[in-house]
């Protein structure tokens, strides 16, 4: 007979197969959960991406120090992608007798291509928001540009040849990144008036960006090609590179997005574990009964794994349009994230959610099903006679081996599908350990126990192949449900306390040493609260251990900071040593570089580094390494040294404040006192920030609710796996005469062991996995507390005893007559 | 050493100096010692003896279910201990039909499904008439889509008898078949067991307890201990 003629037969006469519709059942919830989970976090991913793109004013930003070429604009125009050019430049401008370095932003008309431009006509007027930057002829200038030239709105003033209309005071530029702490005023102009100037000549200190935006895949397909046609000096810039405080929000997003996904994997494989090793031991007669019949051990072999890919098939389908529906209501749920609108679903991540269950449903049902080959016939007249053959273990390692690995390399991120799914295997392995242990333990000790002890203790050993796989496939449902509520209720928690209700949102530019007081003074007299202060430089580093250093925007003008000599063995705030050790009172020369600096540079732990400020140059010595937590909007620099290199340096001071009020008027008569002084408003920013955390914990707390559907029905479905026998055991004892009383007390007993080994158990896989995830990849620090052990063995408690106890509730209230004649 | 001799043309079954030993906690356990007899086509056999005499295994071993640790057996002519476990599957796809004393109906099949599913592996040319036609010999036109549990035990073994005898096998190997049912209902089935054996010339092996099941038979072999005594 035909396999395939055999396998749908077998598919369709089987359908009163409980086993059957059990595997089918796992799989769609399988699929669902995980099409539902990838859909979603996928929508909340790209719709956090497109809001981080107003950070690059663009999707994707071009950056070189030439003019980008013509193919490039072409190129990009060919894929129906928008572009837009600027060139950045500094030059000291003239009024009358005044001067003053500005720092000139020239732009094409498209520009911003992503995001709004904030400009005020009159100084006094509320802040204007404008999709488009300033016509030919005209300029913005920032307010404390203006006040630096004395300059009026509506007043000219000379570029190089070229002559600017200054029309409106520029307040907010979405893509101004890293540069809030430029020391030079910025001018917004246009590219065409900068080419007329004639500053763009030979010799000048230009930086081009060639802006891109569009259609997702294109921008993709564009940023791959521009990455394998780069040359010297280009580099290729995504949202997720762009200005630090957005994308370390955006990086810790993606994070928690995927550990989110992650345990819905772990969800979904244990639901294709329990299903599919149900359905292969269901088989067990009905193969031996086909081998009497006379069919061919490669004949059944090929129908059964023929019948397990029309299986697949049909829960790729419907569990895909399970997912599709369930995810549409979650994105219900959260409309949208931080005002964009979540885009629309991607076919990507429902097919890889259905390859994903291919890949656990034949790492899972296979090896069992190719084990059924070896059911001997003769089971047919007397079952002790089957010999049992063991699975092959190499094949169920390769096959989970890569049922787990591809979602750890598509989620791209190795390190924390590493803890998640390595935290999982560990815990099934000490779950089964430690399982197995327990059986053997209490049967040794059911010999003294009272009968309804010796009961349900008897029961774990009898039943304990497949009462290892329950409390080992239970522990680790539960550990991934404690360890989304660790995560949604510890880890995310601190990630909003990152961002405290005081974080700074003004930030003060261009204090002079001698101002330093009455800044200090008058920003405390104003009502300035959280107030921090310190010198700033703007250096440039020259050599690394005696050779130049590599092309990079990194290296190229940098602002640096130093400690006061009073409190030099004092961390800043919202930093943490991470390599090497912190200055000490006897520091002298030394260098403390932030971790993202220091990697983009390439620099480490002993190497010296050559600066320069104007005719000055001076070495440090690196000697720690720090991680900074910029989204605390702490004043915060890459490069930190001790005072002695510092305070010799021509410098100025800056200072972050929180000002609570939307009313910065309060602030006028400080402005008044330091007309200097500029005063910069990071709200923006901040509100960016706040809106990635927010809708990430809103989008964690909806993929719990879900993850916690899912996890109840596996966690139901692992204890109806040994029910049927369970009742039938009971009917029997109590046919012997066994009180209701000891059949209930053996009940609860058998179960209750299971919820004590995969409650604690998972608590402390969920605690540990918690604890890694949190100080490895969040930088936070997590300590796993009591309640969690207690809550988690509560849950179990509830869960196992309580959905054991409604299973077989029935058993005590039929006759065991009907029982045992229906078995 | 017992010499292994090939069966004459008539012989449908030989059976030359069989054991079967399996591995037990306190060494080796012998099962059956030494067995031997011939059958010839049509002809039919009953295998007594008290419980646990190896009786139901020695028929599994002459189906091909399992292969004797010494000895041979010859199934239509061809050594099954130089078959591979598939080879013989194919040997009882054509020539062997089984009645159990536990029936062994799949519980999800419909009384026809059943049938059919055997049919279907023999790839039989017209497994559904054929499969109907079986019924109706058996009395049960009137219950094809009845599942097992809807149907009494004896509807539930002619159901199995039906599926045994379906394929028009050369020999049929039933274990207890009476061996779950009431006299009445037993004497029925071993009724309609002798008439298709009458009807299709297919050789009769049956293990049973009952003497008068027994009688019913030309040849009757007693096990006891796992020797033939008789």
């Amino acid at each position: 007979m035909n396999p395939i003629a055999l396998s749908w037969r077998l598919l369709f006469r089987q359908s009163r197969a409980g086993a059957l519709w059990l595997l089918l059942a796992g799989l769609i919830i399988a699929t669902g959960a995980l099409t539902a989970v990838g859909l979603f976090t996928d929508r909340v991913g790209r719709a956090l991406e497109r809001q981080a793109s107003e950070t690059l004013a663009a999707d994707l930003v071009i950056s070189s120090r030439t003019p980008p070429s013509d193919q490039w604009i072409t190129k990009a125009q060919s894929m129906n992608l928008e572009t837009a050019k600027l060139v950045v430049i500094s030059s000291a401008v003239f009024l009358e007798d005044r001067s003053q370095l500005i720092d000139i932003k020239a732009v094409s008309e498209d520009y911003p291509l992503r995001g709004t431009l904030g400009v005020k006509r009159d100084l006094a007027d509320d802040e204007t928001r404008l999709a488009t930057g300033p016509s030919r002829g005209q300029g913005w200038l920032e307010p404390r540009g203006l006040n630096a030239l004395g300059l009026s709105l509506g007043e000219r003033l000379d570029i190089g040849r070229a002559t600017l209309n200054i029309e409106q005071a520029l307040t907010y530029e979405p893509d101004a990144g890293g540069s809030q702490f430029m020391v030079a005023p910025r001018l917004l102009m246009r590219l065409e008036d900068l080419e007329s100037s004639g500053l763009l000549g030979p010799g000048a200190r230009t930086r081009y960006r060639l802006l891109v935006a569009g259609e997702e895949d294109q921008v993709l397909a564009f940023k791959q090609w521009a990455e394998d046609n780069a040359e010297l000096g280009q580099r290729v810039i995504t949202p997720a590179e762009g200005e630090a405080q957005t994308a370390e929000a955006l990086t810790q997003a993606r994070r928690f997005l995927g550990v989110a996904a992650l345990t819905t994997v772990i969800l979904a494989a244990v639901a294709i574990l329990l299903s599919a090793l149900r359905f292969a031991r269901s088989q067990r007669d009905l193969v031996a009964l086909l081998k009497t019949f006379g069919a061919s051990s490669r004949l059944i072999l090929m129908a059964l794994s023929a019948l397990l890919a029309w299986l697949i098939l049909l829960a790729v389908v419907a569990g895909g349009l399970l997912g599709l529906v369930t995810q549409e209501i979650l994105a219900g749920v959260l409309a949208n994230v931080g005002g964009t609108a979540l885009p629309s679903p991607t076919a990507t991540p429902w097919l890889s959610a259905a390859f994903l269950t291919a890949l656990l449903a034949v790492g899972f049902a296979l090896p069992p099903l190719i084990g059924l080959r070896q059911v001997t016939p003769i089971r047919i007249l007397n079952r002790s006679l089957d010999r049992a053959h063991p699975m092959s273990l190499g094949l169920w390692a390769v096959l989970l081996l890569t049922g787990l690995g591809v979602p750890a390399l598509e989620l791209g991120d190795l390190k924390l599908a590493g803890i998640v799914l390595g935290g999982a295997a560990g815990l099934a392995m000490v779950l089964a350990l430690m399982a197995w242990l327990c059986m053997h333990i209490t049967h040794a000790l059911s010999n003294l126990a009272r009968a309804s002890w010796r009961f349900g203790l008897a029961g774990l050993y009898r039943r304990r192949s497949a009462g290892i796989i329950q409390i080992t496939a239970l522990g680790l449902g539960l550990m991934a449900l404690l360890l989304l509520l660790v995560v949604r209720g510890e880890l995310i928690t601190q990630w909003q306390a990152t961002l405290p209700e005081d974080a700074p949102n003004h930030f003060v530019v261009n204090v002079q040493p001698n101002q330093r007081d009455s800044v200090y003074r008058g920003l405390i007299e104003a009502g300035a609260d959280n107030l921090q202060m310190g010198p700033m430089a703007s250096v440039r580093l020259t050599a690394i251990n005696g050779e130049p250093p590599p092309s990079d925007r990194f290296t190229g003008q940098v602002n640096i900071s130093w400690v006061s000599a009073d409190s030099i063995d004092q961390l800043p705030p919202a930093n943490r040593i991470t390599e090497g050790r912190y200055f000490t009172e006897n520091s002298v020369a030394e260098v403390s570089l932030a971790n993202r600096w220091a990697g983009r540079v390439g620099v480490g732990l002993g190497d010296v580094l050559v600066f320069e400020s104007g005719a000055r140059t001076f070495q440090a010595t690196v000697t720690s390494l720090r991680e900074v937590e910029w989204n605390s909007f702490n004043i915060n620099f890459f490069i930190l040294l001790t005072p002695d290199a510092g305070e010799a340096l021509p410098h100025q001071h800056i200072a972050s404040f929180y000002w609570p009020d939307d009313d910065a008027s309060a602030l006028k008569p400080f402005s008044q006192n330091h007309p200097n002084v500029s005063i910069l408003d990071v709200g923006a920013l901040i509100e960016r920030v706040f809106n990635i955390i927010a809708s990430v914990s809103r989008a964690a707390e909806v993929v719990f609710v879900l993850t916690l559907l899912a996890g109840l029905v596996v966690l139901l479905a692992a204890l109806e796996a040994t029910r049927d026998e369970r009742r039938h055991e009971s009917a029997l004892i109590r046919a012997m005469g066994a009180p209701k009383d000891m059949v209930r007390r053996g009940i609860l007993i058998e179960y209750g062991i299971m919820a004590l080994i995969g409650g604690s158990l998972a608590s402390a896989g969920a605690g540990i996995t918690g604890h890694y995830l949190a100080s490895s990849l969040f930088g936070f620090s997590y300590q796993p507390s009591l309640g969690l052990f207690a809550g988690g063995l509560l849950a179990a408690y509830i869960l196992i005893v309580g959905a054991g106890w409604l299973g077989n509730r029935s058993v005590l209230n039929t006759p065991p007559m009907r029982i045992l004649r229906g078995s | 050493m017992n010499s292994i001799i090939s069966p004459t043309s008539d012989c449908i079954l030989s059976c030359q100096h069989v054991g079967f030993r399996v591995a037990a906690p306190d060494g080796e356990l012998t099962i059956l010692d030494d067995i031997s007899f011939d059958l010839k086509s049509g002809e039919t056999l009953a295998i007594v003896g008290a419980s646990g005499s190896g009786k139901t295994t020695l028929l599994g071993l002459l189906a091909g279910l399992d292969r004797p640790t010494s000895g041979e057996i010859f199934l239509t002519g061809q050594a099954l201990s130089q078959l591979d476990e598939d080879r013989r599957a194919e040997l009882r796809q054509n020539n062997v039909g089984f009645v159990f004393q536990s029936f062994h109906l799949l519980p999800t099949l419909s009384a026809l499904e059943n049938v059919l599913l055997a049919l279907e592996i023999a790839n039989h040319p017209s497994p559904k008439s054929r499969a109907k036609e079986t019924l109706e010999m058996v009395g049960l036109s009137h219950r094809l889509s009845h599942y097992p549990r809807q149907l009494s035990g004896g509807e539930q073994q002619r159901v199995a008898i039906a599926r045994a005898f379906a394929n028009e096998p050369a020999i049929l190997f039933a274990d207890e078949p009476t061996g779950n049912l009431d006299r009445k209902t037993g004497d029925g089935i071993a009724n309609l067991l002798f008439d298709l054996n009458q009807q299709i010339n297919t050789a009769l092996v049956l293990v049973t307890h009952d003497p008068s099941l027994a009688e019913r038979c030309q040849t009757t072999h007693t096990i006891d201990g796992g020797q033939l005594v008789q």
